[in-house]
C-alpha cells in the first residue's frame, strides 16, 4: 500500500537503498535532475481530508476554561495554495465539495461557502503568474487580501440572503482564526512549488 | 496494431490550461449561484431543511468519533478544575444553598395558593409539555451560521420547529429532523427571530440573532419598555415558542441597541432538552376550523311572501337568500341583518322593500314589515321616493324590538 506523502507517512528504509515506488517515470533520468513526483493525492486529496478533519474536529462543542474552540474557515487555505501550485482539472471540483460540505455541516445556505472559495480560487488564478516566486511577506499580503475579499463576500451574500448584516466583530474573530493556518498555506508552496517536482 | 488501439486520440489537443480550468471554475460557481439563490433555510418551512436529513443522520456519529480526543481532552481538564477550585467552589455552593432555601420555602407555599386559585376561578392552564434530553455532538459558532446537531431525532418523538433549551434557558428551536439526530437552529442564527416580552414592562419585541453571542431586541414599542437588567421570556406570539420560557436578560450595548445576554450561555450547552410542545394552531383540526358554512346557513329564512303580494312580490320572496340572490331581495337580507345598529333613514328607492324592513326584528316581524311595504305598493306603477325618515313600525306601536 502507498501512503501518502503529505501526510508525511513514509515506510522504513533504514539500511535499504530506496527504491522510487511510483514507477518508471524517473528511471532514465540521472540523479541530479530525477525530481520527485507527485499525485493528486499528494496535493489534493490528502490536504482535502485534512481540512475536512480539521472542521468536525473543532465544531466539537466544547468550552475550555470558558473559551470555545476557534472555528476557521480551514479550505480557504487549499484555495489559496492550490491555484498557487498549478491549475489543475480535480482541484476545483473538490474545493466545491469541501465547500458544499461546510455548506450542510455548519447549515449555511447551501452554496454559500462553495461560492465563497470558487470565488477566490479563481481569483488567484488569475493572477497566479504575478505571485509565483515573490517574498514570503508578499505571499501573506496577498493571502489577506483573498481572505479579505473572501469574508467580505460573505458578508455582502449573508446579507442579502438574511437581510441583517452579521456581527463584524465575529467576522473579524473568524478571520483571525483562518489567518493561524497560514503556515499549511506556506507548507504547501514550499513543498510543491519551490522544490523540483513533477505531477502526474 | 489497428488505428486508435492505444486510445491516445486526443494527444495532440493542447488546450490552455489556466483558461479552461477557469471555465470548470465558472460553471462550479453557476452551479454554487443557482444552489444559493434556491435555499430557503430562512423561512419557517420542514421542508428548507428536508435535503440535509441524510447529511446530518451521517455526520453525528462521524463528529462523535473525531471528537472523541477533544472531550476526553475536556474531561482531563474540567478533572484539574475541579481538582484545584472544589474548595472555593464548595463555600459558593454552601452560600448558594442557604440563599436558596428560603426561595424553595416560599415557591412551594406560592404554588399551592396558584393551583387553588386556579382551581376556583377555573382557568384553563396550559398542559404540561413533554421534553426529550439530548446531547450536543457538533456546533457551529460563526459569524454566518449558528447550529447544533443533537443525538435526538425523530424517533424520539421530535418535530421541526420544537423549541429548545437548557436548564439555564432557550438555545432555539428545531429545524431539521432525522432518525436519531436534528439540527437545532439557535437564537444567535443570523436569520433567527424569537417573539420575547419584557417581564416588568409586559412589553413585546422580537429578538433577532446576528451571530453573535447577544442577540438584538428589536421593535421595542413605549418609552422606558426596557430597562437595563430587565428579564426577557418568550411571549409565546406566533405559537412556535410557548409563553414564558427564561431567554436571558436586558443589557444596552456599545452601539446603543438593547440586547439579550442569555441565560443559555451561562453555562457551556452539553446537554439541551427538547419541548415536544405543538403549535396551538396544531390542535384545534383545522379542517373543521376553517370551514365556514354557506351564508344560508346562518342567516335566518327570507319572509314568506303574503298572499295578496305574491303574485306581484313572488320573484322576492320565494327565492333563497344567497349570494346569486337579485338586487333587491340580496337588500332585504343585508338590511335584516345589519340594520339594528344603523337605522335606515334614507328615502325609499324605487324597490321600498329594502328600506321599510328592520333588521333588528326577528323573520316574522322582518315579514310584516316588508308584506306592508310591498303591498302598499303597485307593481305596474313606478314608485317616487317618499323623503321621510325611516320610522320603525315596532316603534310607533309601543317600542318592541327597539334595541
Amino acid at each position: 500500500m502507498r501512503l501518502p506523502a503529505a501526510l508525511g507517512l513514509k515506510k522504513a528504509t533504514a539500511g535499504r537503498r530506496v527504491v522510487s515506488p511510483r514507477g518508471p517515470v524517473n528511471s532514465g533520468l540521472r540523479g541530479g535532475v530525477a525530481s520527485r513526483v507527485i499525485t493528486p493525492w499528494d496535493w489534493i486529496f490528502a490536504p482535502a481530508l485534512m481540512s475536512f478533519a480539521l472542521s468536525i474536529v473543532l465544531a466539537t462543542p466544547f468550552k475550555l476554561f470558558g473559551l470555545y474552540l476557534p472555528e476557521p474557515v480551514s479550505p480557504l487555505i487549499l484555495a489559496f495554495a492550490w491555484p498557487l501550485i498549478r491549475p489543475s482539472f480535480i482541484a476545483p471540483f473538490v474545493l466545491g465539495a469541501l465547500g458544499l460540505f461546510l455548506d450542510a455541516f455548519w447549515g449555511a445556505p447551501m452554496g454559500f461557502w462553495m461560492l465563497d472559495l470558487m470565488l477566490v480560487y479563481g481569483v488567484l488564478l488569475m493572477a497566479r503568474s504575478y505571485i509565483i516566486g515573490q517574498d514570503t511577506v508578499v505571499v501573506f499580503g496577498i493571502f489577506l487580501l483573498a481572505e479579505l475579499l473572501f469574508f467580505l463576500f460573505g458578508v455582502l451574500a449573508m446579507s442579502l440572503y438574511a437581510g441583517a448584516v452579521p456581527r463584524l466583530w465575529g467576522v473579524f474573530e473568524q478571520m483571525i482564526a483562518t489567518t493561524l493556518l497560514f503556515p499549511f498555506a506556506l507548507i504547501l508552496l514550499d513543498r510543491y512549488v519551490q522544490t523540483d517536482v513533477k505531477f502526474m | 496494431m489497428a488505428y486508435g488501439d492505444n486510445n491516445r486520440h486526443f494527444e495532440h489537443l493542447r488546450l490552455p490550461m489556466t483558461w479552461t480550468v477557469m471555465g470548470v471554475v465558472g460553471v462550479i460557481c453557476v452551479g454554487a449561484l443557482l444552489m444559493f439563490l434556491g435555499d430557503r433555510r430562512h423561512q419557517d418551512e420542514a421542508t428548507a431543511y428536508g435535503d440535509r436529513a441524510g447529511f446530518d443522520a451521517a455526520a453525528g456519529p462521524v463528529n462523535n468519533v473525531l471528537s472523541f480526543p477533544v472531550h476526553k481532552i475536556g474531561d482531563g481538564a474540567n478533572w484539574i478544575d475541579d481538582y484545584f477550585f472544589a474548595v472555593r467552589e464548595n463555600r459558593l455552593l454552601k452560600k448558594k444553598v442557604a440563599e436558596l432555601s428560603q426561595y424553595r420555602d416560599d415557591y412551594i407555599e406560592l404554588k399551592d395558593l396558584n393551583a387553588r386559585y386556579e382551581s376556583l376561578l377555573k382557568l384553563r392552564t396550559d398542559p404540561p409539555v413533554e421534553m426529550v434530553t439530548a446531547r450536543s455532538v457538533s456546533v457551529s459558532r460563526g459569524p454566518f451560521a449558528n447550529n447544533r446537531l443533537i443525538n435526538a431525532g425523530s424517533k424520539d418523538g421530535i418535530r421541526f420547529n420544537n423549541p429548545v433549551m437548557t436548564d439555564q434557558g432557550l438555545v432555539g428551536r428545531v429545524v431539521g429532523v432525522s432518525g436519531q439526530v436534528s439540527r437545532v437552529l439557535m437564537v444567535t442564527d443570523v436569520t433567527s427571530h424569537v417573539p420575547v416580552m419584557i417581564l416588568r414592562s409586559d412589553g413585546r419585541a422580537m429578538m433577532s440573532g446576528d451571530g453573535g453571542g447577544y442577540p438584538k431586541l428589536e421593535f421595542v414599542r413605549g418609552q422606558d419598555t426596557v430597562k437595563q437588567g430587565d428579564q426577557i421570556l418568550s411571549s409565546g406570539d406566533g405559537g412556535i415558542f410557548p409563553r414564558g420560557l427564561p431567554v436571558g436578560e436586558a443589557v444596552k450595548g456599545v452601539d446603543g441597541v438593547w440586547r439579550v445576554k442569555l441565560y443559555a450561555n451561562r453555562a457551556p450547552i452539553d446537554f439541551v432538552k427538547v419541548l415536544l410542545y405543538k403549535d396551538f394552531s396544531q390542535l384545534p383540526n383545522a379542517d373543521t376550523l376553517l370551514r365556514a358554512p354557506p351564508v344560508s346557513d346562518v342567516l335566518p329564512p327570507p319572509a314568506a311572501p303574503d298572499s295578496k303580494t305574491s303574485a306581484s312580490s313572488s320573484s322576492v320572496a320565494a327565492k333563497p337568500v344567497s349570494a346569486s340572490t337579485p338586487a333587491p331581495v340580496k337588500t332585504v337580507a343585508v338590511s335584516s341583518s345589519s340594520a339594528s345598529k344603523t337605522p335606515l333613514v334614507k328615502p325609499s328607492p324605487v324597490k321600498p322593500v329594502a328600506a321599510s324592513s328592520s333588521g333588528s326584528h326577528s323573520a316574522s316581524s322582518s315579514h310584516v314589515a316588508a308584506s306592508h311595504a310591498v303591498s302598499s305598493s303597485t307593481p305596474s306603477q313606478p314608485v317616487a321616493p317618499v323623503l321621510k325618515p325611516y320610522v320603525p313600525p315596532a316603534a310607533s306601536s309601543g317600542g318592541e324590538g327597539a334595541n
